[in-house]
């Protein structure tokens, strides 16, 4: 028997649920910190003069 | 890459120099257009009998001039700008990003041949007739060549995260321009939608509402991102979160239109979708707004003392405010009040006016003397005034139409004990006759303050290179 559209689509629900909270918990990790402060220091990378920015911690921790 | 060295990259400035001086000039007419229907409603005489002066032609002329001349233009400026920026390399594709600008140019002209004439499609924020519509669809894919084939040759490794916002709400306006505006065409100017009934209405309220999410919103989060923090002189406040933000909004978003028909022949289950996910869509866009403002923190006195900082983070206010309002009008409920009032008309300027104009200006602003090589505008004292009647004349507005709806929307729902209505539709327009004048008045205040940016704007376009010095930054 094919199963009902409404189980395909809960099925479809959890996964994308589950997807999410492991997207969250990827962004959130330790291990990303750093490269993600070298990220949002980006906006101040593009000078065309030579301007020595002193870098910034992001979240402001 | 994290190394902060002189660069010595040539960026193209000639494309966005053209968007930037254009955004402030369609930015004066789509807001003037829109204070003459203002006007209108309040002395009808003002079409002075004219079919191509009347407020059912001049209405979508100005709505298409505000987005897709005014806010579109100030788009196309800042993603060159910031896309060249934080990739560190030269725009791809030169040639083809002149012609994003000249097709772009030919769009809004044809528009404003085309509107007063009453060429419609009679799709909201989608009028524009067939032969028009090809050449936004041939524009906007050289816009996304333009745009991503710059991000594939960036010597940077990551991509900043304003580049994802402005790539979201490239690629999604493309899908949603071309799915909207299926249709046969009968003649050199009509055409008939390819969908019927209440399918029509459905693809149309996804392209609409998508519009303000992806064109109005995501669109302007890019410019957020990069300006704010620029103009800060901070690292945006967590880029953790405007990541998880970046997803979770556009995820959201798209499930959002069918709250554009609740109470019509469109299913109920499909209504209330729509509404839930509306109401959801209030948690990513308020982590967008507290990420954006949060960015401040420990910098609030640049507030005092500048401008236009003042006007990117007093639009993360009203976009603050309207991404509560409109989760809230999305409930049926509240709809059931608000739906076909002027309630409507003022949520739509808050966000218009309040974020989307407010960050427009702000990074144009921000924009100018870096694209001129002067060290700041003209006069900051200016954009100062620009700053306080833009504010103004948007409180003016937004507080005028929620007073005019929701007297509308008692008016026309109260009943007689025997069931009959109690106010005619022309008592409730006289009721709200005093707040048209009101919203006339706050249009004059904002249109003002556009015509001081142009002369501002004009002054440093035309100053001696490098005469305007920077303003020692106060301790």
């Amino acid at each position: 028997m094919p199963m009902e559209y409404a189980t395909i689509h809960s099925i479809f629900t959890v996964i994308l649920f589950v997807a999410f909270v492991a997207f969250v918990i990827w962004a959130y990790s330790k291990k990303r910190k750093a490269d993600f402060d070298n990220a949002a220091n980006l906006v101040f990378d593009d000078e065309q003069k030579a301007q020595q920015k002193t870098k910034q911690e992001s979240d402001h921790e | 890459m994290s190394q902060t060295n002189s660069l010595n990259v040539d960026y193209n400035y000639s494309v966005v120099r053209l968007f930037a001086l254009t955004t402030v000039f369609w930015g004066i007419i789509g807001m003037a257009v829109g204070v003459l229907i203002a006007a209108q409603l309040y002395w009808p005489a003002l079409n002075f009998e004219t079919p191509w002066l009347t407020y059912s032609r001049l209405r979508p002329l100005h709505t298409n001039a505000v987005i897709f001349a005014f806010g579109t233009s100030a788009l196309f400026a800042t993603s060159y700008y910031i896309v060249q920026r934080t990739c560190q390399v030269r725009l791809f594709a030169e040639k083809l990003a002149m012609f994003t600008f000249w097709g772009w140019q030919a769009v809004i002209v044809a528009a404003v041949i085309t509107l007063p004439m009453g060429l419609t499609s009679s799709k909201e924020y989608a009028e524009l007739e067939w032969p028009i519509d090809i050449l936004i669809t041939l524009v906007w894919v050289s816009y996304a060549i333009v745009f991503f084939g710059t991000l594939v040759k960036r010597k940077t490794s990551h991509i900043y995260v304003a580049n994802w916002f402005l790539g979201g709400f490239i690629l999604t306006v493309a899908a949603l321009h071309i799915v909207n505006s299926m249709a046969v065409p009968v003649s050199a100017f009509k055409s008939y939608s390819i969908y019927a009934g209440a399918v029509d209405a459905m693809v149309q309220w996804w392209y609409g509402h998508n519009a303000v999410g992806f064109l109005l919103t995501a669109g302007f989060l890019g410019m957020m991102y990069y300006f704010v923090p620029k103009q800060a002189g901070r690292p945006v406040y967590s880029y953790r979160l405007s990541i998880v933000h970046f997803w979770a909004l556009i995820a959201l978003y798209i499930w959002a239109g069918p709250h554009h028909l609740h109470y019509t022949a469109l299913p109920d289950w499909t209504q209330s979708l729509g509404m839930v996910m509306s109401v959801v869509l209030f948690v990513p866009s308020w982590g967008g707004m507290i990420n954006g403002i949060m960015t401040l923190s420990g910098a609030w006195h640049k507030l005092k003392t500048d401008p236009i900082l003042r006007f990117l983070i007093v639009s993360l206010s009203f976009y603050g405010m309207s991404t509560f309002e409109g989760p809230m009008m999305a409930i049926k409920s509240v709809n059931a009040l608000s739906h076909y009032t002027d309630w409507t008309i003022g949520h739509v300027h808050s966000g218009a006016l309040g974020w989307v104009a407010m960050i427009s200006i702000g990074a144009i602003y921000h924009l100018i003397p870096v694209l001129y090589n002067q060290g700041r505008m003209y006069s900051i004292s200016l954009i100062n005034t620009h700053f306080w009647l833009h504010t103004i004349g948007v409180v003016l507005y937004i507080v005028a139409m929620w007073i005019s709806g929701i007297t509308q929307g008692m008016m026309w729902r109260a009943v007689n004990t025997d069931g009959t209505l109690t106010y005619s539709f022309v008592q409730s327009l006289e009721a709200s006759m005093p707040f048209y004048l009101m919203r006339f008045i706050g249009g004059v205040f904002v249109v003002a303050g556009m015509l001081l940016m142009a002369y501002n704007v004009y002054k440093t376009v035309r100053a001696k290179d490098e005469s305007l010095q920077p303003v020692p930054a106060a301790a």
